[in-house]
This record gives C-alpha cells, structure tokens and sequence, in this order.
C-alpha cells in the first residue's frame, strides 16, 4: 500500500465531487466524508505500520533518491496525517446553498496537507505548499462576504510574494549544492551551504513559508483572515496549515541548516511573533481577532521550542503543536456563536453553559495551569530554553512567562464577561457546532488521566525524529558520490 | 523518614468525594449539613493521623499515598509531612465551621448555594494537595490548584467580586511564571526536582544562583500571602467573598504561602545558607531582608486597616498584617521563633475566622458592613458581640486570647536573638492592631443603637454556635497554648529546627517562662472578685439604651452623637501624610504599560500595506547575512 494513496484519493475525490453531487444531491453529501474517512483508515494504518516496523521510505516511481522523489514517514507525520484527517471531518462545512466549493476545496487541501507532511525534498515540499495555498485562497473567499473576498486578496498576495521568494531560496540552494534531496543536502550542507549563500537561502525560504507559518513580520494577513472568513476555515487555517508550514521550516533547519546561526534568527523571529501576538491579543475587541492573535503567539512558541537543536527542543515544538491542533479549532468552533465585538459575549455563559465550561477549560490550558496539557507543553519549552544555557535563551524564557500573565489576562477577562449576569440576546450554540469542540476538549482532557505514558511516548517519537544520521541512512541507503555533475 | 501507613490516600479520596457530593446535591439545604459532615470526616482522618505522632518515635515521620505519577523523566509523589499535617488540620477545621455557618439560616433564600459548597470543597482538595507535595513539580502543580480554587471562592458573586478576583489571579499568574522560572532553573542545573536532591545541590551552589532562585520563589510565595509590596489584591477580594467563605480564606488560603515559603527558604536552601548570603555593600543578608520584609508587612496594612470603614475590609486588612508576624517568626528560625510563628498560624486561624462569622452575622441582620452606618448592637446581638470581643482581643495579642501566646513568643524571640528594631516594628504593629479593632468593636457594638436598627435580633442558633465555638477555641489555646504547641511540634521537626521545651500552660525558657494556666486563672479570679463586688453590693439601676442625656439635655434617638466616622481623626492628622500610595501608583504604571504595548502591537498588525513588511524584512534579514 503506496504512500501516495493518501495523497491520491482526497484529490480524485475533490475533482470526482461536483459531478456526483450534480448527479444527486444525497450522494454529493456523504461522498466527502467517505472519502475523508478513507482517508483516515489510511492514516490510522500508516501509523500501526510505523509503530511496528520504525520509520519508512517510499521511491516515489521507483525512482531512488537523491535524484528521484522520496516520501518519509515516520512517528510524528503519521501523526500528523491523522489529525489532518480527523480535523478535515471534524471541520467539514455544514451544509449551504452553494453546496461544492467547501466541500471540494477542503479535500483538495487534505490531500495537499498529507503530501506537504510526507514530502521529503524541497521541490516537493514547494508543489504541496503552493497546492495548500491555493486551496486556501479559495476557502477563505468562499463564503463571498466583501470582507473575506479583500482579506483573501491580501492573503493571496502576501503568500505569493512569499512563495516567490520561497522559490529563489531554493533555486540558490540548487545552484549551489545541484541537489533538493533533504537528506542528500544533510551530507553536504556543513561544507557547502555553511556560508553566506546559504544562510541567505535560509532566510528567504524562512520568510516565504514564514507566511503561512504566521511568523513576525509577514503575518500581518492573519487577523483579518481569521476574522472574516468562516469559522472552520479559520480553524483549520490555524490548526493545520500553519503547523504544517512550520513542519517545513523544521525539516529544512534540521536537516540542512543544524548547528548554524539559523538557530538563533528562528529564537528570535519566534521571539517577536510571541510577543507581538499576545500584545495585540491583550487590545484586541473581537473574539475571532483574538483567537488570530493568539494563534500567532502560540506558533512563535513552535518557533522558539524549534530553535533549540537536539531532542528538548522536539519535543517541546512537538507537544505545543498538538495542543494548539486540537484547543485552537474547538475556540473556533465556539467563534461561530460568539464571534464579533467583545461586548457581544456579556452573559453569554447562561444561554450557553457548555460552551462556557469548554472555553474555560480551553483558556486555562492555553495559559498553562497544570495538570493540563497547556502546562506540560509550556514545561517542556521552557525546559529546553534553560537548558540551551545562553543568555538569549533565558531572555526568551523570561519573555515567554510574563506574557503568559499577559495571556490570562485577556482571556480571564473575557471569561468574567461571559459570565457577568445579565441576560444575554446571544443564541444558544448548536449541536453541529458544539459536538465537535466537545470532542477536541474531551480529546485534551482525556490526555490528562493519561498524561504520563503520553508525555513518555512523545519523548520517543521526538527522539527518533530529531535522529538525522539515521534519517539520512534510511533516505540514502547507499553511499553516493558527494557530487552530482548538473 | 519513615512512612506510615497512610490515612492520606482515605483524606484526599474523602475531599475528593466532597466535591462530587456536593456538586451532586445543588442548591439543597441537606447540601451544606452533608459538606460540614464530610469535612468532619476529614478532620477525624487527620487527627488520626495526628495520634501516630504521639507513637512515633521522630516526629518526621511522612504518610505516603499511592498517588504518583512520572512525567518527562520527573518522579511526582504525594506525601504529607509534619509540617503540612498542621497546616491540613487549620485548613480542614476552617472549612468545618465555615460550612457549618453556611449550612443553616444563612444559606435560606439565597441562591448560589451549590456554587459556594462546590468551590469550598475544590479549596479544601487542592489545599491538602499542595500541604501533601513531596516534590517541586507537585508542589507547582498543587500551588496553581490553589491558586485557581481561590478564585472561583472570589469570584462567585460575580460584580465587584469578579473584578477583585480578576485583579488577584493576574497577580498569582504573576507568582505562578516565577515560580515556575525557580523550579525549571533548579531542574536544569540540579537534575533532579525532589528535595534531597535540590537541597543537596544548593549546598554547594554558588551564592548568585541561590539568590536568583530565592528571589523568584519568595517572590512568587509572597504574592499569596499578600506581603508588601504585593498586598494590594488581596483585601478586595477577601471582603467581596460571601461571609463564610471569607472566613475561610482568611483563616487559611494565604498561609499557603508561608507553607511553601517555610519549605524553600528554610528546609531546602537553610537558614545558616540565608545568614550567609550577604547582600553587597551593607551589612545586610539575605535572612534580614525577609525578616524586614515581614516588619514592613506587619506595620504598613496594619495601619491601613486603622483608616478602613468597611468592616470586612478593616479584618482582611488585618489578615494581611498577621501574616507579616507568622513570617517574622519562623525566619527568626529559634525553636522559639518558629513555634511562635506556627502557632500563631493557628491561633490566627481562629479568632480571624470567629470575627469574620461575627461581622456576617451583623451584616445578615443589618443589611451593611459599613462602620459608619452601625452602633449600639450590643443588646440586640450579644452573642455576636461576644464573639467579637473574644476575636478582637486575640486580634490585638492581650491575654486571655491565644493571640497573645504566639505574639508573646514572637517577642521573645526577637528579643533573644539580638534583634530590637524588629521587636520595635512588631509592637508598632501591636498598637496598630489594638487602635484598629477598639474601632470595629465601637463603631459597630457599642456606643448609639441607630432607629432603623432597634428591632434587630440576635442570629439563629445554626450561626451563633459555630462562632461561639471558634471564640472558645481561641479561649481554651490561649489557656492552655500546649495543645497547640504540640500540635506545632512536628511541623517544626520538618523544618529541621530543634525542639521547644514547653508544657500545657505555655513554655520555660532560661530567659523567661510563660505560663497561660496562671495568667488566665488569675485573670478570672480576678474577674470573679470583682463580678461579686459589681453585683453583690448596691443595687444597680438598668437604664433604657435610648435615654440619654449630655449638657443636661435629653438626646432624642433620631440625634446621632455618636462618634464613628473619622474614627482616629487626630492620629490620621498626624501620621495622614505618611499614606502615599506609592506602591498602588507602581501597579497603576505596570497596567499603563502593557496597555501601551498593546496598542503598538495592534498598530503594528492593523498596518493595510502588508507586503511592505515582506520586503523590508528580506532586505534586513540579507543584510544581517552578508554582514553579520
């Protein structure tokens, strides 16, 4: 069973989509999920399959590496694959008049997401990245308000500026080195990529993907995205794309730029993304810009958990980025009652009271209360910055606890509003709504009673993911010559 | 150590089930009787627990639970020493008559109920988590419980109350990220985070690295127990807080921070370590720092509550003081000292939580707690008044109140070790304490009954008794202060102070004895005597409280000539200037700050031309490339 199935089948089935819903009406309703759900058996025996037998490889063609096109998978991707497809159901757009144009570019982005995962050289880590973008051009435009069709512009543009120079980073890496194979690069990066050229590839490729990735400067199109287009997208624009963006900046850091000064300008671009999101969340006045804000920050943790090298670091990006996954989208989720002006939500707790429980439970693990996973993944990153053991990384732990007061008090703030007594004109939230937040939190609470086998098993999968020698043994088998004649 | 066979995993299954009970049970009146038996219950467990120590042949003697986990390579275990057993029993006794308050006539007619047992019973749970932490990383994690079950005691009535619960959980965020920031340093460079280990490793670390971790984790400690400058939040909020759980949270809830700070400062870093650790360029070290830091604690909110018309807030007020004491005490680090200084945790416990069941009791039946709006309800609430006489005299430290045992003892100390500015500050405080509580107890008991107040009655028996029994527990310890002192005695093995010589009636020290049996028999019989000359000679003739004359005039009842408001007029005039407001204008310019921040944040991301940022940062980035 082909690696590319997982690829394949979500983007048969968004071309397959219009035309059997045009056909009938019943059958274009539960394809998307049939497919989704594929999908997720797929993903589910990926993951058996690496549990079992370790990390795989797959030739795309048959054609082997560092020419051909290589798919990697292992613990953490097949874990990824998973909450692609699981986001992609739990997010599946209710239904509307114009029926296709969700559906058919929430599986197209499925299916972009799980490649962008997978792929293992640049050339194809860029196909899927531009393949997500344009899918979420369309999602965030979809729903036709004047307001999301401007911010689905700006969004456009600022991803294509930053695709373009994304491009040029790799096109330098290529002239230098003749090669896009990730592992390949590993080799040779230390003798070839080590000076200025490289570095300056380095950058261009971290600001091009840094947009997707909401990293500080260019993520300037994210609190206008998030708040005029749907709820879902949002969701899973914050949920999954951006951590997938992130996914790629990793791999390239990890495997081409370890042990550089890349390290540092990732702490401090993380650094500022953390800090400017939590501000800006702190005046924010609208509960989807809040959520953006908050977003961003918790992907500036991602960032400054990765800028540490080694296991630590791993794993600390690793247990933010899940606990991001799955508390962003089921905010979200609530969004769709409560979105709009702050002053909106005043009592809003007594129309909705398990809506109410479940943001208070999202808030206080997004602050980092313990026993919650919020904590434990604030653990971890600090850990890992104390123990890189320079002055900068103290710093950039010190910042990262006083913001944390910064975030209970925008959040703390908006729970004493929902639950001021007053009677509130807010609707109740629906069950379509409701259900799926319901299992994302219980989801995060259940990972409490088993916090520790959990915490013992991430260890594993960040150890051996941050195993680069043994990554490049599995890629390249075989000794190939250091230079590739182009 | 040795474990004993645990009575812990019985408590904390016990607390655990009070939560359940009494979220199952809602806003029924069977609620609050079932919440005072099940902390009952607790109670006896605890003092089960307690009579092993009598048998033991140490009195550092650990009960163990099987509640353990391990997460990240960190070993978390749950055990309750000494020193968290007593504060356990303060903690679970205040929860007692709290509830019991609650559970009669005061929680008729009024809504919330379920809410207010609830968040009682999520206090006492966390509590006995954190008193049984056998671990930093537990430790942290019964702190933020804590931290977040205080809250939802504070804020339940929602209004006023949410904003000073709000203001207070920013602060302990504020502790908590320091805390935080201590314990993950110490597991970086000491490995490991249990006790012996760290303990072993500040040994021999070197002097700046012991104060940056003592710096965050007193810090982080003293913003609970609300010591200057971190006193702001928590008066508002105590006095917001429904009647009986004020009670409670000023009885016990910020002496978890003296809990944790006894742990570090003494147990883990040493008090020989403190001495050692000089501050550069004075005289000064690191001990005399945290004991001036209690003085300051002990005086500043002391003379706050002098000017305070809200008689809630005068008692949180007070609370805040106190602590300042507990904190002398125990840094002072003598067996005196610190028996001193846990005792009167205790001591404080009782007659706080009497006066603040007493104050409720006026404010259910006058409607207010403002002290210039009451008077004279002496005859209508005796028993009330008795129990705030009773609470203000252990307040104030005067024989025959417990309150004078642990004060006397806090004194003494001082004085013994050669520190007499401090024992200067701590009688300041004393009269402080003394000008401040006459004014509660005058302004609201005695002086001019007010008309609208003539028909008031005395609180249903289901409230007087609980407070009675809380002013007769302050009674009987300062009677007979070795009950307590015995109950102090393992807490004060854990911390690795010696032993205090001391009987039933108090203590004998070369340097002077005290003796609680004599002092207070004494007293009665001199009270006796003078009860039989009061009433066994001439008759005594009862005048009507409202017939009253002055210049030879008859006073109608509806002339107010009683004095009340602007209490202290003269003393204000003098020591009025001295009330500056500083740190208050230091919170004010934080909040001023991250709001300028904010704003430029915002600014920053409401920019519309949003790929300027993107070839500004390419140039920059490049160019830290090329030349960098």
């Amino acid at each position: 069973m082909s690696l590319v199935l997982v690829i394949a089948i979500p983007i048969l089935g968004a071309f397959l989509l219009p035309m059997l819903s045009h056909r009938s009406a019943v059958l274009g309703r539960l394809f998307g999920p049939i497919i989704i759900a594929v999908n997720l058996g797929l993903a589910l025996s990926i993951w058996q399959h690496v549990t079992l037998n370790g990390p795989q490889v797959e030739w795309i063609g048959g054609f082997a590496a560092p020419l051909g096109i290589v798919f990697h998978v292992d613990q953490f991707t097949a874990i990824l694959l998973l909450a692609i497809a699981v986001m992609t159901i739990l997010l599946w757009p209710r239904r509307m008049e114009d029926p296709i144009r969700e559906p058919v570019l929430s599986l197209v982005l499925m299916g972009a997401a799980s490649g962008l995962a997978l792929s293992s050289d640049l050339f194809n880590l860029f196909v899927f990245y531009e393949l997500t973008a344009v899918a979420s051009y369309g999602l965030v435009a979809s729903r036709a308000t004047g307001p999301s069709q401007i911010a689905a512009i700006r969004f456009l543009i600022l991803s294509a500026a930053g695709s373009a120079l994304a491009l040029l980073g790799i096109a330098l890496i290529y002239s230098i080195t003749g090669s896009l194979n990730l592992a390949y690069l590993a080799q040779v990066a230390p003798t070839l990529l080590s000076g200025p050229l490289g570095m300056s590839a380095f950058m261009l490729i971290l600001i091009g993907f840094g947009v997707k990735a909401e990293l500080f400067p260019v993520n300037t199109w994210v609190p206008e995205v998030y708040a005029s287009a749907s709820s879902r997208v949002s969701a899973m624009l914050s949920g999954v794309v951006s951590k997938l963006a992130m996914v790629v900046i990793l791999k390239v850091l990890i495997t081409v730029y370890a042990n550089t000064s890349a390290s540092l300008v990732m702490l401090v671009v993380g650094l500022l993304t953390l800090v400017s999101g939590e501000l800006a969340a702190y005046r924010a006045k609208d509960f989807r810009r809040m959520l953006a804000f908050s977003s961003i920050a918790q992907l500036g943790m991602v960032a400054m958990a990765f800028s540490v090298s080694g296991t630590a670091g791993l794993l600390a990006g690793f247990a933010i980025m899940l606990h991001h996954l799955l508390a962003k989208p089921a905010l979200f989720l609530l969004a769709e009652r409560w979105g709009g002006h702050l002053d909106r939500l005043t009592g809003a707790a007594y129309s909705s009271k398990t809506g109410a429980i479940l943001f208070l439970f999202l808030a206080l693990s997004l602050i980092g209360v313990p026993p919650l996973p919020g904590f434990w993944a604030k653990y971890l990153l600090l850990t890992a910055l104390f123990g890189h053991d320079q002055s900068l990384y103290y710093f950039a732990a010190a910042v990262l606890l006083i913001t944390t007061v910064i975030e209970a008090a925008y959040l703390m703030r908006i729970l004493q509003r929902l639950y001021q007594h007053k009677n509130s004109t807010l609707e109740p939230h629906r069950a379509s709504e409701l259900v799926p937040a319901l299992v994302l939190g219980g989801t995060l609470f259940l990972s409490v009673l088993v916090a520790a086998p959990l915490g013992a098993a991430l260890s594993g999968i960040a150890r051996s993911s941050a195993d680069i020698p043994a990554y490049i043994q599995r890629v390249l088998p075989v000794d190939v010559p250091k230079e590739i004649n182009v | 150590m040795s474990m004993l066979a645990g009575n812990l995993d019985l408590l904390l299954l016990t607390a655990l089930l009070t939560i359940v009970l009494t979220y199952a049970m809602g806003n029924r009146r069977v609620n609050g009787w079932c919440a005072t038996g099940l902390y009952g219950i607790q109670l006896l467990f605890l003092i089960m627990m307690g009579m092993q120590y009598t048998q033991a042949t140490t009195n550092l003697q650990l009960f163990s639970s099987s509640l353990t986990a391990t997460m990240f390579g960190n070993h978390l275990v749950w055990e309750m020493s000494g020193l968290g057993w007593f504060f356990a029993v303060i903690t679970v006794g205040a929860a007692l008559f709290s509830s019991w308050y609650a559970a009669g006539a005061w929680s008729e007619k009024r809504d919330g109920m379920r809410l207010f047992h609830v968040a009682m019973a999520v206090n006492v749970f966390s509590m006995l988590l954190l008193l049984s932490s056998g671990d930093l990383l537990s430790l942290f994690i019964g702190w933020e419980l804590v931290s977040w079950a205080s809250y939802l005691i504070m804020t339940q009535r929602g209004g006023a109350a949410a904003n000073a619960a709000f203001r207070y959980i920013l602060y302990a965020t504020a502790g908590a990220v320091a805390i935080l920031a201590a314990i993950i340093l110490l597991h970086q460079k000491a490995g490991s985070l249990d006790f012996e280990t760290v303990r072993t490793y500040l040994a021999q670390a070197p002097n700046a690295l012991v104060w940056v971790i003592m710096l965050l984790f007193a810090c982080g400690f003293l913003i609970k127990m609300a010591a200057v400058p971190f006193h702001l939040w928590q008066a508002a909020a105590y006095s917001q807080t429904p009647g009986p759980a004020a009670a409670f949270l000023g009885a016990i809830s910020s002496r978890m921070g003296l809990f944790a700070l006894a742990i570090v400062l003494i147990n883990l870093i040493g008090v020989a370590r403190l001495i050692d650790m000089s501050i550069p360029y004075t005289f000064l070290d690191a001990r005399t720092l945290w004991l001036w830091v209690a003085a300051i604690t002990v005086i500043v909110p002391t003379f706050i509550a002098l000017t305070q018309t809200d008689a809630r807030m005068l008692l949180a007020w007070h609370g805040i003081g106190q602590g300042g004491y507990m904190l002398l005490g125990i840094m002072v680090a003598s067996p005196l000292g610190v028996s001193g200084g846990l005792m009167h945790v205790f001591n404080h416990a009782s007659y706080q939580a009497a006066l603040f069941l007493a104050v409720t009791s006026v404010v259910y039946r006058t409607g207010t707690a403002d002290l210039d709006r009451l008077g004279g309800l002496v005859t209508r609430m005796p028993l009330a008044f008795t129990t705030m006489l009773l609470g203000i005299i252990g307040l104030a430290g005067l024989p025959p109140m417990n309150g004078f045992v642990s004060k006397w003892m806090v004194y003494k100390s001082l004085l013994d070790a050669n520190m007499p500015l401090l024992f200067l500050a701590s009688v300041i405080g004393t009269l402080g304490t003394i000008l401040s509580v006459y004014k509660l107890i005058h302004n609201t008991f005695l002086g001019q009954l007010r008309l609208e107040y003539r028909d008031v009655k005395e609180v249903p028996w289901s409230m007087s008794v609980p407070m009675l029994v809380l002013g007769g527990i302050a009674f009987i310890t300062g009677y007979l202060p070795g009950l307590v002192l015995d109950m102090a005695a393992p807490a004060q093995a854990v911390l690795g102070i010696a032993p205090l010589p001391h009987h039933l009636g108090g203590v004998t020290a070369a340097t002077g004895s005290l003796n609680m049996i004599w002092v207070v028999s004494i007293l009665i019989v001199s009270i006796g005597i003078g009860a039989l000359i009061f009433y066994g000679g001439n008759r005594t003739s009862r005048v009507h409280q409202f017939d009253n004359y002055a210049g030879g005039h008859f006073l109608t009842a509806d002339m107010r000539y009683h004095y009340s408001h602007n209490f202290y007029a003269g003393l204000m005039r003098v020591i009025g200037p001295w009330y500056r407001g500083s740190v208050q204008w230091l919170e004010t310019g934080l909040v001023s700050i991250s709001n300028f921040s904010a704003d430029l944040a915002n600014g920053i991301y409401r920019n519309a031309y949003t790929s300027a940022y993107l070839l500004f940062t390419v140039v920059a980035g490049l160019t830290w490339v090329m030349f960098g």
